[in-house]
């Protein structure tokens, strides 16, 4: 990744020559004051820098803010002219007459102005700005055509902490100042990160930014092409909030000493930013759960809906107008009926405790609702009913990018699979679990190393378009039949396409979460910044889905700070089947919102694993229950309420929905929610859940395998078969994996119980899930995804007999073999295709040859590599050992070393390669096996071992923590 | 920043002086932490980002953020952010029961913050070192305001008034100002020296205090509405609640607050008229009421070196810890020992004063237990029959609360009205009457000190935009 970027003018982009090159390189979109002037003065004779002054009369109002805006335009129009190639936009002038332009504004009222008159890149754009503060504020800078931005009054802010003595002591200027660009540099590095972006000159001007709440009119005259679809304020509204902040900087008299309030933006505060989960709210619910009983809860619900209407949600904007006489409350399904449509949010055992992890699993188990294992893998023994007929198995299974303790008995340990694309806390990054909440137990079930940190990649590796998306959902699919296979997504502009893609890839399932859940272990910028309110997501994914025809194929649920009856209601009616419910049942649990998720100091005991603070841990089953038994109540007294008596007949019955008309606030009445309740015309069962998807699981090669299989997998004994392979036959072996699984549990059978010897061209994701005591060996190629998720297996692959080529050379098995990889082994006799062994985070694998990205985020296991490797070899890898062969002194040029080290191999080393490398020769016939093999200490003296910095760092800790012992 | 201080330090409140040293005297009881301690105890503070303290607090004060800079050692600006929010942070650090404790969010499983501590140490420092510094406003308004009642709402009031650039009279009907704080509080609980330097800061302020003043015989109301652009009232609550028992008019039967201010009136060196005296010293004293005005009586009758005190209270005895029904953060309902309780005297609970019996003066009274019935938020007490018994008393002192606003006539004269519990009745802005302003006891009955504070402060704020509101004079 490249944050450096350029200034002066760009020329045409489709010449080449010297006046292309003559560029003013900047390593970082953020600059420093002294940076700013050497703009300004030191490289003003090549890169000749103009300053505008963007500040207007603060007592002009809207109109001098206009005026302002085109002054600005029009000056920088004017400045290209007379040659100036770098403009500088600044609000360096305010005082008590001028108040600033929203830097925001003029950067893109300038960019825009400058792109329509086609003289843009005939100049780069610095901001000076008192406004940029934070990441975000960089971010949209940058991403609306700033080049760099001055963010002087933060440099400023820095000095003066230093100066009142509130940096730790023995800081120096220059270094704090250097630690904030830097930090500033770090997290705009990680944002357009998170958008899949990897060069700042792409992110700049890119917009990728939806607007909630502007006008039309603002967007298409100052932001073009940006998403706004609730409209929403216009220029005028902006003058103003722009002109009350600068009446507080320039007060006619002061009444308090000066000081700045609070703010209450990331902490509550009383005076400060309002915040849906406060002291009230949180003790209410505790309350309720807790023998305060109906009445509790009604206050505590009528305090967030009255929040709601206090304008904190959209949901708060919309009246429920009912169009039928009210029913009496018992012919209204009970709630033990409506809780089977809630169930609670994915939260990694990891996360949180494993007493508040149980506490879900068997509070939801109970009402016959689900919990959600996160993604951090389940402790087996949870599989099993304890003695008093609680269930601390997680119905939902989650699958996600880093396929922490996926394993084949974790998949038939579940009513439903989800794979999680995104999570509405933090769209674009995976699950993130520092290293100080990683303990034994935790990295026992994540396959991975305690002590080390866990972060899950942003993307699937295994899904980069909606065909694997579909493969995925297959896969799934076959290691369990029976479960119903969710997709996760996030509320975010487009989402409905999206989603009506997974729709046709069949799942059964589709998640919208909204941009408010989240942990108090996210990004802070994540939490503030990323995603959108559910109730954007919800009802474009409801449209999309009727008007495809679509929706009546899959279930579709909500989540995302769902508190009361009337929020399910309101989601129902926007299109929800189902809720999904977090914060809440960890607040009914105990929590009390300290947002120290990630430092494992929960002073409650639910995010944390330190055993003292556990034993604080004071959340019950019953509390959970009685949560979702008093929603389940509130929700039928509404139904009650409207008439209906079936919770079905409520969904996507967005015309029960009206925007409010007794909105008084300044800038929410010039809101319009009707694209939101737009409502598609279809027939009642067109509009919710009714039908199911269509597998085609009945004619799958795994059927036979498993037929020919009953006597291993009723009695265990040996099973041997010769079957023919073809490239239609995909996720061979899931689906008898399951089988294996299902009635033997973690350890499944003996080792080569099963032994099928295949021949042929394998389909996608072959061997996977592949469990203990199966051996597939095949003669022939396979496509992506061999051994996906391989779970104790053996896998082998032999170059076809008739092939021309050496084996070392022929490329055998497509990408992303071993995928999340927690046990069993790979033989590979040819040529693997790219990001081998990719989170494989146990499995042992020897292969003749890698493309590019081998071991990419490996966490555990060995990998064998006997011949050619691609580029950026091990990168992300935290843990497990690859031993490559150096086949010409220039292995180096191929690792990526930003977390790895060479080392010498020891004596076990030694004695593992030999091992692994005979068996390689015996199940494959492998020529370059023998080969080496004959020379042994040759061979040996050409691998390099590679090993991770992490777990060299705790290996060689407990060696010095062992020694006394 | 991690913090996990709470996990290693376990929570050490202030020490007392040891008893028999300090009912010798009327010092303060509490002797103050070491810096080092403070810090300590500072860092136990998990900065929660929903800090229930700060929701306990009145006041709002932004507890984690001071407890954050003592814990740095940064004093000076931890005063300025306790100031941001308490005018007068040492009578809250000595005499508030500091709701924020039991609100505080490591109470839910182990011991809260000692928030109280940290904050009176933060205002004595800030004074030792100099940091508490007048603040006069920088330009005047123009427009002049009178402060009725120099209690700790009428003190605040007068100073947020007076820095937002408002002349400001404050009226006091007593000899000297302070009400509450100088004629209710003991000195063991707060000396009066720490209310001296406050009154002379104010009035360093540009603050004008008029003594020996009484709306309605000093200068009329008519006058005060004229030559005021606004009154703020801040009159107390101070009609003490009295029984009509048999025997109510015996010598020696008096209410908890007469005897209160003689004695705070002896403990300053003031002469107290011997007619009319009261005094505990080798009496048996009897105290009716089971609150802090107990507690006050308490203490100064065991320091005037009484003979007994028994301490009858008619509700039943309050449990040790929370009941059901009063969880978190809630105030807990529970019993409350005072410094005053250490030192003696017996609390009896679920008894009723039947009568009052004696000749020149009370001898006996006659008790009755009784069990309570709570009948929405009223409560009725029904004496058990064949528990009647009889108690020697020589001084009984009446501390069954208050009944609001000592004068209607006053609140009457400037337009105002009293409410049926006698408080005076106020919009949400606490206006009364046009620019008739009322705030702290007298408008919410006899509370907590810290509501005082925050209501005078709210009750400036309003009658502030109020002001601003008015043509230019």
């Amino acid at each position: 990744m490249s944050l450096a970027t350029s200034l002066g003018a760009g020329g045409n982009l489709l010449e080449q020559g010297p006046a292309q090159a003559k560029r003013l390189e900047v390593p970082t979109p953020i600059l420093s004051n002294a940076d700013l002037e050497t703009i300004r003065h030191v490289t003003q004779r090549q890169f000749p820098a103009v300053t505008i002054s963007t500040t207007f009369h603060s007592d002009g109002g809207v109109r001098a803010l206009e005026e302002g805006l085109e002054r600005i335009c029009r000056l920088a129009s004017e400045k290209i002219r007379e040659g100036y190639t770098v403009l500088v936009l600044s609000d360096r002038h305010v005082d008590a007459n001028h108040a600033p332009i929203p830097a925001l504004l003029a950067t893109a009222a300038v960019h825009h102005h400058l792109v329509r008159e086609h003289t843009r890149s005939g100049v780069g754009m610095v901001i000076e700005t008192g406004e940029a503060r934070e990441v975000m504020h960089i971010a949209l800078l940058v991403g609306f055509g700033a080049e760099t931005v001055n963010p002087y009054l933060a440099l400023e802010t820095v000095a003066e902490l230093l100066r009142r003595g509130l940096l730790p002591a023995g800081t120096d200027l220059a270094r704090a100042k250097e630690r904030y660009i830097h930090a500033l540099y770090k997290g705009v590095r990680k944002v357009i990160s998170k958008m899949g972006i990897s060069t700042i000159d792409s992110y700049s001007g890119a917009q990728i930014f939806e607007a909630v709440g502007l006008a039309p009119e603002l967007i298409n005259r100052y932001f073009p092409g940006t998403s706004s679809r609730l409209g929403g304020i216009g220029l005028d509204v902006v003058a103003e909030e722009t002109l009350m902040r600068h009446r507080m900087a320039f007060p006619e008299r002061s009444v308090d000493p000066v000081s700045l309030a609070g703010g209450g933006d990331y902490q509550w505060r009383r005076d400060g930013e309002a915040h849906a989960w406060n002291p009230t709210t949180i003790s209410l619910l505790q309350h309720a759960v807790r023998g305060g009983g109906p009445q509790s809860y009604e206050a505590f619900a009528a305090e967030v809906n009255d929040e709601s209407r206090t304008l904190k949600t959209l949901r708060g904007l919309f009246d429920i107008k009912g169009d039928r006489e009210p029913v009496p409350l018992d012919e209204v399904e009970p709630a033990t009926e409506i809780v089977h449509r809630f169930c609670t949010g994915a939260m990694s055992f990891g996360a949180i405790s494993k007493e508040m992890h149980e506490t879900l699993a068997i509070a939801m188990n109970r009402l016959g609702a689900k919990s959600n294992t996160g993604e951090g893998g389940e402790d087996p023994e949870r599989y099993v009913v304890d003695a008093n007929g609680d269930n601390r198995r997680s119905a939902i299974k989650q699958v996600a990018s880093g396929r922490f303790g996926v394993t084949a008995n974790y998949l038939v340990n579940a009513d439903e699979l989800q794979i999680k694309i995104a999570q509405g806390a933090k769209p674009g990054e995976g699950g993130q679990l520092p290293g100080n909440k990683v303990d034994e137990v935790i990295a026992r079930l994540r396959y991975s190393t305690p002590g080390v940190g866990l972060i899950s990649p942003p993307p699937h590796h295994d899904i980069y378009s909606i065909e694997d998306l579909a493969q995925l959902i297959h896969d799934l699919k076959m290691a369990n039949p029976e479960a119903r296979i969710s997709v996760k997504l996030v509320s975010e502009v487009g989402v409905g396409t999206v989603a009506a893609g997974v729709a046709k890839a069949r799942a059964e399932h589709i998640v919208i979460a909204g941009y408010d859940g989240g942990t108090g272990a996210s990004p802070l910028s994540s939490v503030k910044h990323a995603g959108v309110p559910w109730e954007l997501g919800l009802s474009e994914t409801q449209q999309v889905l009727v008007a495809q025809g679509l929706r009546s194929r899959v279930v579709l649920q909500v989540d995302g700070q769902l508190k009361t009856g009337r929020d399910v209601l309101v989601g129902a009616m926007l299109g929800a089947d189902e809720f999904g419910f977090s914060t809440a049942p960890l607040i009914a649990s105990g929590c009390v919102m300290m947002r120290v998720c990630h430092l494992n100091t929960c002073p409650v005991g639910i995010a944390t694993h330190d055993p003292e603070l556990r034993k604080r841990f004071a959340g019950t089953p019953e509390h959970v229950i009685a949560f979702m038994l008093f929603l389940a109540e509130d929700v039928r007294e509404r139904m009650a309420g409207l008439g209906f008596r079936r919770f079905e007949e409520l969904i996507g019955r967005s015309d029960l929905l009206q925007p409010r008309t007794d909105i008084e606030h300044w800038k929410a009445r010039l809101l319009d929610l009707s694209a939101l309740l737009h409502r598609t015309d279809a027939a009642p069962e067109e509009t919710h859940h009714t039908l199911s998807q269509e597998h085609h699981l009945e004619d799958v090669l795994d059927q036979r395998l498993i037929e020919l299989a009953t006597p291993a997998l009723e009695r265990g004994d040996p099973v041997r078969l010769k079957l023919r392979v073809r490239n239609v036959d995909r996720t061979v072996g899931g689906m008898l994996s399951g089988a294996v699984a299902r009635r033997y549990g973690e350890h499944g059978l003996p080792d080569d119980t099963i032994r099928i010897d295949l021949h042929g061209s394998a389909g996608g994701s072959f061997g996977a899930w592949l469990a203990p005591g199966i051996t597939l060996s095949l003669r022939g190629e396979a496509n992506d995804y061999v051994g996906k998720g391989l779970s104790g297996g053996r896998l082998i692959v032999s170059s076809p007999p008739n092939v021309s080529r050496a084996a070392e050379d022929n490329v055998v098995i497509g990408n992303v073999a071993l995928y999340g990889a927690t046990s069993g082994e790979l033989f590979v006799n040819g040529v693997a295709g790219e990001r081998f062994g990719v989170r494989n985070s146990g499995a042992v694998a020897i292969v003749e040859g890698v493309g590019d990205h081998a071991c990419e985020y490996m966490t555990g296991g060995r990998v064998v590599i006997l011949g050619r490797c691609g580029r950026n070899l091990a990168a992300g890898m935290s843990g497990g050992v690859a031993y490559v062969v150096d086949m010409d002194g220039r292995l180096h040029e191929h690792f990526n070393l930003a977390m790895v080290g060479l080392e010498e191999l020891d004596g076990e080393d030694a004695q593992f390669l030999h091992d692994v490398i005979t068996r390689h020769r015996e199940y494959t016939g492998s020529l370059l096996a023998s080969r080496m093999l004959q020379d042994w200490k040759a061979s040996l003296g050409g691998f390099v071992k590679v090993m991770p910095n992490e777990l060299r760092r705790v290996l060689s800790l407990k060696a010095r923590l062992d020694v006394p012992a | 920043m991690s913090r996990t201080g709470f996990m290693e330090h376990p929570r050490e409140p202030r020490h007392k002086r040891p008893v028999v040293a300090r009912v010798g005297d009327y010092r303060e009881v509490y002797i103050s932490h070491p810096l080092t301690t403070l810090r300590t105890q500072a860092a136990r503070c998990m900065d929660c980002a929903v800090p229930f303290c700060h929701q306990g607090c009145p006041l709002g004060n932004l507890i984690p953020e001071w407890n954050e800079l003592v814990h740095d050692g940064e004093w000076e600006q931890a005063i300025t952010r306790l100031h941001l929010t308490n005018n007068f942070p040492e009578f809250t650090g000595t005499l508030c029961p500091a709701p924020c404790e039991p609100a505080c969010v490591l109470a839910i499983n182990s011991d809260a913050v000692t928030i109280k501590d940290i904050e009176l140490s933060i205002i004595d420092r800030a004074f030792e070192e100099g940091w508490v510094r007048a603040q006069p406003p920088g330009s005047r308004t123009g427009k002049r305001v009178a402060v009725v009642g120099s209690g700790p709402a009428g003190l605040a009031a007068a100073q947020q008034l007076n820095r937002a650039g408002h002349r400001v009279t404050v009226y006091e009907k007593a000899d000297r100002a302070g009400g509450l704080l100088r004629y209710g509080i003991p000195d063991f609980k707060m000396e009066k020296h720490r209310l001296e330097r406050r009154l002379a800061l104010l009035e360093a302020e540009g603050i004008v205090f008029e003594c020996n003043y009484e709306i309605g015989r000093t200068i009329s109301a008519e006058e005060l509405r004229r030559s005021f652009d606004a009154v703020m009232l801040c009159v107390g609550a101070e009609r003490g609640r009295d029984v009509h028992t048999p025997g109510r008019s015996l010598p020696g039967v008096h209410l908890a607050m007469d005897y209160l201010v003689q004695q705070n009136r002896r403990v300053t060196g003031e002469a107290v008229p011997a007619a009319g005296a009261i005094s505990a010293a080798g009496r048996r004293v009897v105290i009716i009421g089971g609150g802090d005005t107990a507690a006050d009586c308490l203490g100064n009758a065991h320091r005037e070196g009484c003979a007994s005190v028994e301490v009858l209270s008619v509700y039943p005895e309050p449990p040790q810890t929370r009941p059901a029904g009063n969880p978190w953060p809630e105030w807990p309902l529970v019993l409350q020992t005072y410094p005053a309780h250490e030192e003696g005297g017996r609390r009896q609970y679920g008894v009723m004063v039947t009568g009052f019996q004696g000749s020149e003066r009370v001898e006996t009274i006659e008790t009755v237990e009784c069990e309570v019935h709570r009948a929405g938020s009223r409560r009725d007490f029904t004496p058990r029959p064949g528990s009647e018994g009889l108690m020697p008393a020589d001084l009984v002192l009446l501390a069954i609360g208050f009944d609001g606003v000592a004068s209607a006539s006053l609140v009457e004269s400037l337009g105002a009205r009293l409410t049926d519990s006698g408080a005076i009745a106020v919009d949400a802005d606490f206006c009364a009457a046009p620019g008739v302003f009322a705030s702290g006891d007298a408008t919410r009955g006899a509370s907590l000190i810290v509501w005082a504070i925050a209501e005078g402060r709210q009750a400036a704020a309003a009658c502030d935009r109020y002001l601003a509101a008015l043509p230019k004079s």
